[in-house]
């Protein structure tokens, strides 16, 4: 074999097999190894909706520089099941190489792998069995054939189990290290010495860091930004923020509560939210289903509540672990009868950290529910992210009355007209602020009314605060070439995925720009003019029909100008997806970039 | 002093139970000292779910059914209310039903009043799930709460009065309020509230109500003995009032809140307080 060693700036793993496995750990580890060597990673997970079994994998990427999408072509493909080989071997080229359990035999007829990349097989799931008695060490057997591969130093291995295992006692992590020594046996039978692997692992950061996924950063910016209540029921893929806020929120006198149903979590949250509380709930599309009342109630009755939608596959049931942007009509359409209402979008976990804070900001200074729209991919996939700056966070808790306020003002009506449609509040439990909150249509005391002069009043002054908001609403940013006439919009996890595009068509001559909204309700005129600016306008997103073009064209996007990217087949956009289309659009011939 | 709204008139019928309910409660508050401004009433939709605009305090219109996960959520976030739930039977055992049961077993430290009249009354007249076979088109068996409560071993106090006995009414309603106000979570009084429009009971419960409080020998700590008389008292047609079962358990809010802070939302959070807090939570994140 060749011993020229290649600098290592854009890596890309898959580890697959069955369901329990232990693919996402031993990715979770080379993630942490990576890091350790400078550069930046992001992973991916593909799950199914059961415990164990099926074929699910786990992606890393490793990159000199930034990278939050997985990149189109796999350099190693760690496999502990030959259907996981046929699975992604289309994914493969002639420089990959294929690391596979070889324990039940070779790989059979019609494996799919290209011709010319290099397949090693290893018995990982034999000597897992020999040595432990559990099959399940052959993902730790496993990491020091990958290691060598790649170049890792062994002493690191060690050192990334020792952080990793130790925790879990001193039997596992005994085990699992002997499982790496019978790891770098194997790779020396199979000619991986420890001088043999493929790299040179020079990456550039140093600075200390975060390994954080969406969810994290929601969970986290919400508890910074002085949220202390959160409700929720269990549901793929939004758990992890109710999981960590369980494990973090107590710490600071704040309460979780795990609801029998989503219709208990969000009246809980609204309970909550009435006592003055910066409260907040996490669900995705079948759970905000039925929430749908308890919506049109926070905007009628005016109380302020963060509401998150970690998209997944719809509708119904759907595709429980799989990626869609398919509720942006329910965020921002749903629930009966005219009420205001905004709809953040973040594109990466550090957003997703600083739009909690924005999204409860927001809901307090303008008594309405505040969604954030994320995806299974923003929410699920692990980033590197540098350190928050905590000092610079504002928590804006709006037009609140306290005591002396109270006492001071002639009269506390809960719903008095104002020109900007907020009425003070004062949190129950004041002496002197006794009040009627309801979503029945009221009179300024909060008094049931069905006087129509007085509904038009009610209904403007609320429907007032989508203009007052503007100012607070946060702007978009632009990337790429400002004059280029290619566009693209996108949110969620297309944002890493349109950037590498960006690059990718660089190379070949065509510059694009792209503009990402994060505020998708209302929208700010800075969508549709874009559309405008751009002769053409890509809308990359997963939804089978276009619901975001839609809404921007129903904003006033130039219609003409924007042409679809759609994904709806459960699975995450490459950015060679993107680039293929938009070169054949243009009639341009792709040339090989080395 | 701040003017605040001005208690409405009742929009109930003449002669509606629920007057009695209100009487009770106002009466209750009253003599238990409790001010308007640490009151928080959450009501439920329909007839009853209008009685937080007839008193002081700070009232809330819940969504239909929602009644107990709102109080929940109150309670939970500000434990230094009062909190008490108001609805019917509708309301808390239909379209709320589920919750009900969960917020036994959470034992929230909540006061929970339904007016039981067996009818839908605002929509004129529909059977409820407490109506009787027979009553209307009616087919099926009616559902008894108190039973369901004793079924669920977190209850702690489940007590039934009828606003045509308004002495024991308001003695079980004050036993309500200071059982949860004493940390001991949730007391349910269901309050027998005919509906003289659509299902004018006065009559009929007038001689098939059971005071359980005056009978010798029986013990409302006795969660076993209490669902067998129940049952026994069911089968002979009666409607058991008073105290039927009490018990000893802390409230959700005693074991869900950290005392080391204020109350969530009592709590600065606007300021630089749990600044360290919040950087040592970062720190589980960096690698």
């Amino acid at each position: 074999m060749s011993t020229a060693k290649r600098q290592l700036e854009d890596l890309n793993v898959i580890v697959s097999g069955q369901g329990g496995d232990g693919s996402l750990t031993v990715i979770n580890i080379l993630a942490d190894v990576l890091r350790g060597y400078g550069l930046r990673v992001y992973t991916e997970r593909d799950v199914l909706s059961r415990i164990k079994g099926g074929i699910t994998a786990a992606t890393l990427r490793a990159y000199n520089g930034e990278r939050l999408c997985i990149g189109s072509d796999i350099d190693l493909l760690v496999a502990f099941d030959v259907l996981a080989v046929k699975k992604h071997a289309y994914r493969l080229n002639e420089r990959s190489v294929v690391i596979y359990d070889n324990s039940g035999g070779g790989l059979p007829e019609g494996h799919g792998v290209p011709a010319g990349a290099r397949v090693i097989g290893v018995p990982l799931s034999r000597h897992a069995v020999r040595t432990f008695r559990r099959d399940i060490y052959k993902n730790s057997i496993s990491f020091a054939v990958i290691g060598r591969l790649l170049g890792l130093a062994d002493a690191d291995m060690r050192t990334s189990f020792e952080k990793r295992f130790g925790r879990r006692g001193a039997q596992a992590l005994k085990y699992n290290l002997d499982a790496l020594t019978i790891g770098c046996s194997l790779a020396d039978e199979a000619g991986l010495t420890t001088d043999a692997g493929m790299y040179d692992i020079v990456g550039k950061e140093t600075r200390p860091h975060m390994l954080i996924t969406g969810n994290e950063a929601v969970a986290f910016g919400f508890l910074v930004g002085g949220g202390r209540f959160f409700a929720g029921y269990p549901i793929t893929p939004s758990t992890d923020i109710m999981e960590w806020l369980v494990k973090w929120m107590p710490k600071f006198g704040g309460v979780v509560r795990q609801a029998e149903d989503e219709l208990s979590a969000v009246n809980m949250a609204i309970g909550a939210a009435l006592t003055g509380t910066r409260t907040m709930i996490a669900t995705c599309g079948p759970g905000l289903s039925l929430m749908q009342e308890g919506i049109g109630q926070l905007g009628m009755a005016e109380i302020p509540l963060i509401v998150v939608d970690a998209q997944r596959g719809g509708p119904s049931t759907g595709l429980p672990t799989k990626p869609e942007q398919s509720d942006i009509n329910l965020m921002v359409y749903g629930g009966h009868g005219d009420f205001p209402r905004v709809v953040l979008a973040p594109g990466t976990p550090e957003e997703c950290f600083h739009l909690a804070v924005e999204a409860g900001n927001l809901a307090e200074k303008y008594q309405c529910p505040v969604f954030m729209a994320l995806d299974q991919g923003l929410s699920q996939n692990l980033a590197t992210v540098d350190p928050f700056d905590l000092e610079k966070v504002v928590v804006d808790r709006g037009k609140r009355l306290d005591e002396q306020g109270l006492a001071q003002a002639e009269a506390y009506r809960r719903y008095a007209f104002s020109d900007d449609g907020v009425s003070a509040f004062a949190a129950p439990g004041m002496a002197g602020g006794m009040s009627l909150v309801t979503g029945n249509e009221h009179d300024e005391w909060g008094l049931v009314s069905t006087d129509p002069v007085n509904r038009v009043k009610m209904m403007d002054k609320r429907q007032r605060k989508l203009e007052s908001m503007q100012p607070d609403l946060p702007r978009a940013v632009n990337h790429g070439v400002e004059t280029a006439d290619i566009g693209f919009v996108g949110v969620g996890m297309t944002y890493g995925v349109i950037l590498e595009a960006i690059d990718l068509l660089a190379e070949q001559g065509v510059y694009a720009q792209y503009h990402q909204p994060r505020t998708l309700f209302p929208m700010l005129d800075e969508t549709p003019t874009f559309t405008r600016r751009c002769k053409r306008t890509y809308v990359v997103e997963y939804s089978a029909t276009a619901q975001l073009a839609k809404l921007i064209v129903a904003q006033g996007g130039e219609q003409a100008n924007i042409h679809n990217i759609l994904k709806y087949d459960g699975t995450p956009m490459r950015a060679e997806e993107i680039v293929r289309r938009v070169l054949g659009d243009l009639g341009v011939k792709e040339v090989e970039v080395a | 002093m701040t003017t605040t709204f001005t208690p409405a008139r009742p929009i109930w019928c003449a002669g509606c139970g629920d007057f009695g309910v209100l009487q009770a409660l106002v009466n209750a508050l009253e003599e238990l000292g409790v001010p308007p401004h640490k009151r928080m009433v959450i009501a439920g939709i329909g007839c009853s779910g209008s009685l937080q605009n007839n008193l002081s305090c700070y009232g809330y219109h819940a969504l239909h059914g929602r009644v107990l996960p709102t109080a929940t959520g109150a309670k939970l976030a500000n434990p230094e209310l009062t909190v008490i739930g108001v609805g019917g039977d509708g309301d808390g055992y239909a379209i709320g039903g589920g919750h009900l049961m969960h917020a036994f077993k959470r034992n929230p430290g909540v006061t929970y009043i339904v007016m039981n009249n067996g009818t839908y009354g605002l929509t004129k007249g529909q059977p409820s799930p407490t109506a009787p076979v027979g009553y209307g088109d009616n087919i099926e068996e009616d559902l008894d709460p108190i039973m369901l409560g004793l079924s669920i071993p977190g209850s702690t106090f489940l007590a039934r009065a009828y606003s045509g006995a308004p002495a024991q009414l308001l003695e079980l309603t004050k036993a309500a309020l200071e059982h949860t106000a004493a940390g001991r979570g949730m007391s349910y009084l269901e309050v027998l509230s005919p509906c003289v429009t659509y299902n004018d009971t006065y009559r009929d419960w007038r001689t098939s109500v059971y005071d359980i409080d005056a009978e010798a020998g029986y013990d409302a700590g006795n969660r076993a003995q209490a669902f067998v008389r129940m049952s026994e008292l069911r089968e002979q047609g009666r409607l058991p009032l008073g105290l039927v079962y009490r018990g000893e358990r802390p409230a959700l809010e005693e074991l869900a809140l950290n005392r080391d802070f204020e109350a969530p939302a009592l709590q600065d959070v606007a300021g630089p307080a749990a600044l360290a807090g919040y950087r040592e939570a970062m720190q589980s994140f960096m690698r």
